[in-house]
């Protein structure tokens, strides 16, 4: 039985919470701790992938323009044992994103918390004890 | 809403209670789901402390899905606080990885961890298969696998050299010790770079405590690396009950552009 009828504010926290937990690669040659992104906007894109899940977000600028941000989170492996399942997010959605932006200055970021703006009902607040 | 089986016995109720707390879309998947291999307490949860499980043959049996509880163990091998004795041209190459916050670990590159350090990866668990005569190690990360032989077999002399190396087990008392050799340079023994050479040999002790317990230590002797073979920190990982290894490969590697530029952009060359 699908929830989507009953979420509406979905608050998920990702396995990469301290931000260096990343089993894949490097966090910290990639994105900077002290760089915290915060945007909200329209989901375009989701890619349900390994090693990395990565989703695209359209995000209007105070001018009016458009800007497209990329956002890393963990494995789907990881984020099933989180709760998370493939079309927990889909294109259309409105989200804002916390996250941890590229040293190289582009507009991607390490997403540690995504919240999903649909019905109101909080479904996740955070990996599972002991997971991560 | 899908039932697994239903019979009869207290086991298989317990099954069934399992599915229904879960609710169905749970229970789709094999994420969660009652195993009959699972130690359970009188209210049907895993029994994490009950005994060790025997294989047929009396040993400890050690088969079962391992977590490292955090990401300490595969950051650093060592023993807190302390370095190994590393000889000048691993010195240099470890000073570089660390200077270059691991820029250019084989993970990057869709390269797995290797020996010990893939049994440490926090976010991906190893399931060990204890089977007369091999036990095998299947890694969740990138989908690998390591076989340690029980047969009786030698090491190989001249072995063609090797990622994961070649592997034989054997047990004392209640540790099975499993002796590796055959090594090609490649793997960091830790995400914080610590190097090994094509002479690397590892001892793995292996000790499970109890059914949700599994302790081990790794000697590390690699006389082209370290002046001295070292033992690495104790390592504790815990079972997994009730789930299996999900599929983890490299298809989608956006992070390998940037990270190849990392060193610029960090002024870390």
């Amino acid at each position: 039985m699908r929830t989507r009828f009953v979420i509406a504010v979905m608050c998920v926290t990702s396995l990469v919470a301290s931000g260096r937990a990343l089993a894949h690669h490097s966090f910290a040659a990639e994105f900077d701790e002290n760089k915290s992104v915060k945007v909200s906007g329209t989901v375009t894109k989701v890619e349900w992938t390994n090693p990395h899940i990565w989703f695209f977000i359209d995000v209007k600028n105070p001018d009016g323009s458009v800007a497209n941000w990329g956002f890393e989170m963990a494995s789907p492996s990881q984020l099933l044992r989180q709760g998370w399942k493939r079309d927990t997010m889909k294109v259309g959605d409105q989200v804002t994103v916390e996250a941890k932006g590229a040293r190289d200055g582009s507009n991607h970021a390490n997403a540690q918390n995504v919240t999903l703006t649909s019905t109101g009902q909080r479904l996740f607040g955070g990996p599972p004890p002991g997971q991560q | 809403m899908r039932t697994y089986r239903i019979t009869t016995t207290g086991e298989g109720m317990v099954a069934l209670a399992l599915i229904f707390a879960m609710g169905g879309a749970a229970a789709a998947q094999w994420l969660s789901l009652p195993l009959p291999g699972t130690a359970r307490t009188a209210d049907g949860k895993p029994n994490l402390n009950a005994p060790v499980p025997r294989a047929a043959d009396g040993e400890p049996d050690l088969s079962g899905i391992w977590n490292a509880p955090n990401y300490d163990f595969v950051q650093h091998l060592p023993p807190v606080g302390t370095e190994p004795p590393m000889l000048p041209a691993a010195a240099a190459l470890y000073k570089h990885r660390v200077e270059t916050l691991g820029y250019d670990v084989p993970m990057t590159y869709c390269m797995p961890h290797g020996v010990p350090d893939a049994m440490f990866v926090a976010a991906h668990p190893f399931k060990i298969i204890q089977t007369p005569g091999v036990t095998i190690l299947l890694f969740e990360e990138f989908h690998k696998y390591r076989q340690v032989f029980t047969d009786g077999r030698k090491l190989p002399v001249d072995p063609d050299p090797a990622w994961y190396g070649y592997s034989v087990g054997h047990w004392e008392a209640e540790t099975f010790v499993v002796e590796t050799a055959g090594f090609k340079e490649g793997s960091w023994l830790d995400n914080r770079g610590h190097p090994h050479t094509d002479a690397l040999r590892t001892t793995e002790r292996f000790h499970r405590t109890n059914f949700g317990t599994l302790e081990l230590s790794v000697t590390i002797d690699d006389p082209k690396a370290y002046s001295q073979p070292w033992t690495s920190r104790n390592i504790g990982l815990v079972l997994r009950p009730d789930t299996e290894l999900l599929e983890h490969l490299c298809e989608n590697n956006r992070d390998l552009e940037r990270l190849r530029e990392a060193p610029k952009i960090t002024g870390r060359q």
